[in-house]
């Protein structure tokens, strides 16, 4: 499987797959399964400068083809992580992509501020789908000028390449793609969860909100890839309701220069060194040298 | 800990709307706890979820769950013949603490009989055993640890004592009561905080199987908390650092 191999922001990962923030825990978790080095990069469940508690339940709903999720970025803050988890990382010699959100821009910044180069942190992803507590509660990433205004002063903190991770609720995702390159975004990442609800009629409530994800997101997000990658010229991170292989090589030959892999890990949680191996094999039985040959070649 | 191919080799309803699903396993699923869970794929492209069961029985090649149909999820699965294949991902959770100088009391109510049930083997005639259902009709639901002598209650008062189960137990306590008594509890949350409210004053060691609503099962997702008296991380997983919790220091 060395035919895996990408070059990210100078780095060499191992193959072009990762887990959707969140959906992997803080990666220990499935190690009795397989080692987190499987993955080209593991990313980290969104970190904050200081532990949120998260939601009461229910965080977790079914819907149809695809789950609602309310977790509330419960996490024990970027200092915790790094004490308690990254040297497992370091012992393993794993890469990873620390995802990291606040609600006022000071929190990106303190938070941005806590993470120190090194040679494993290939890039820091920053969740833009949060509420602006400043701001009568807008996401920062549903305006453009919100967009760059943030993206440039987290650059202006932090040497780590950043990648910023969208909200598919917008007007136009490529208006907000552009401005965050303008900004100086290293990558984007395309796309976060949708806003969702479910009714329960038995109660006449609604048990939930939250970011829908699984297979019922994917052709949005294979759009949202598309669109950008024509856009920008910055790397494409792809995620969105992949459940194969088969779902992998759609997000490459939209645009995609790596994926993430979140909601198929709960249905099987073998899934992503299924689509690792899924890869090599279409590149051998294509004959391709590499995957970035057929990254963005779908034409319409 | 493995996801194992499974077939089912029966799926039969034991009294309104209780089944016992039998397994067979294409390997050994290995050293099963009492109060381990395993997180099944129900066949068919119903439903979207894994969905976490308690391990009712098991041995070498097969694996027994009891369930109550309560949702999607449960309402297919009790329409799956035999000879289905899916997979079962398990065992999965904490444990009960079970020591061996111990007093031991186990209470459940209605399908919380199946968290308890390999406890209630394992613990065999040590166990004092309480249980609560609707009515004599699911008395079906005890039928196999009969003779561990336990107790029962039933709402409408068709056989044994009529009331809750915690109303029962609350007139058989005290002579049980000693410093090294141990209590077992799985049912609903209106039994959980009875209990909880009998044991106030001395503040019983008891340990209790809770259920949430679950994606992942291996603490991967967060979605199956439940509150806990810690302030600094209140919210614990249900099935990581439970399902088994102490109940002094979980929040009802």
């Amino acid at each position: 499987m060395e035919n895996l191999a990408i070059k990210l922001f100078g780095k060499t990962l191992r193959n072009p797959v990762m887990n959707a923030s969140g959906t992997l825990g803080y990666g220990k978790e499935i190690e009795p399964l397989w080692g987190i080095e499987t993955l080209g990069a593991y990313v980290t469940k969104g970190l904050s400068a200081k532990p949120h508690h998260g939601n009461p339940t229910p965080r977790v709903w079914e819907e149809g083809n695809g789950m609602i999720n309310s977790i509330g970025l419960q996490n024990i803050g970027v200092e915790r992580f790094f004490d308690e988890y990254f040297p497992y990382f370091k012992k393993r010699n794993a890469h990873i992509i620390v995802n990291f959100f606040g609600f006022t821009e000071e929190e990106y910044f303190a938070c941005a501020e806590k993470i120190r180069p090194d040679p494993l942190i290939v890039a820091l992803e920053m969740n833009l789908s949060c509420p602006n507590i400043k701001m009568g509660g807008i996401s920062f990433g549903k305006e453009p000028n919100m967009v760059f205004e943030i993206v440039k002063h987290v650059k202006a903190i932090t040497n780590i390449p950043l990648i910023i991770k969208l909200t598919p609720e917008v007007k136009n995702i490529v208006d907000v793609a552009r401005a965050a390159c303008e900004g100086g975004a290293n990558g984007l990442t395309l796309i976060n969860t949708m806003p969702a609800a479910v009714v329960d009629i038995k109660s006449r409530c609604i048990p939930l909100k939250g970011g829908l994800s699984g297979p019922i997101l994917k052709p949005i997000a294979l759009r949202a890839v598309h669109e950008c990658s024509k856009a920008v010229s910055v790397p494409i991170v792809g995620v969105g309701g992949i459940m194969n292989t088969e779902d992998a090589l759609s997000f490459f030959m939209a645009g995609a220069s790596a994926i993430q892999i979140g909601t198929a890990t709960f249905l099987d949680p073998y899934v992503i060194p299924k689509i690792i191996r899924g890869i090599s094999r279409y590149i051998d039985e294509h004959k391709l040298s590499r995957i970035d040959d057929v990254v963005g070649i779908a034409r319409e | 800990m493995d996801d194992i191919e499974a077939t089912i080799l029966k799926n039969r309803n034991i009294v309104s709307d209780y089944y016992l699903l039998k397994l067979r396993l294409s390997k050994p699923i290995g050293k099963v706890l009492p109060g381990q869970f395993v997180m099944l794929k129900v066949p068919g492209n119903e439903v979207f979820l894994r969905r976490p069961f308690s391990v009712y029985d098991h041995d070498k090649n097969s694996l027994t769950l009891m369930y109550r149909v309560v949702g999607k999820g449960t309402r297919v699965l009790s329409n799956i013949k035999k000879n289905e294949r899916t997979l079962v991902l398990g065992p999965l959770g904490n444990a009960f603490n079970v020591k061996r100088a111990d007093k031991h009391i186990v209470v459940a109510g209605g399908i919380g009989i199946a968290g308890v049930h390999t406890l209630i083997k394992k613990l065999g005639k040590k166990a004092h055993i309480f249980f609560g259902c609707n009515t004599r009709e699911e008395l079906p639901l005890i039928a196999d640890i009969l003779e561990f002598n336990p107790m029962v209650a039933t709402l409408d008062g068709s056989i044994g004592f009529a009331g809750n189960v915690i109303e029962l137990l609350q007139g058989r306590i005290e002579p049980m009561m000693g410093k090294d008594t141990m209590i077992y509890a799985c049912g609903p949350d209106g039994m959980v905080k009875s209990l909880r409210k009998m044991l106030e004053k001395h503040r019983t060691p008891c340990q209790v199987l809770v259920e949430e609503r679950m994606a992942c099962g291996l603490g991967l997702c967060f979605g199956c908390v439940i509150r806990t008296t810690d302030d600094a991380e209140p919210y614990k997983r249900v099935c990581k650092e439970g399902p088994v919790f102490d109940l002094w220091k979980i929040s009802l």
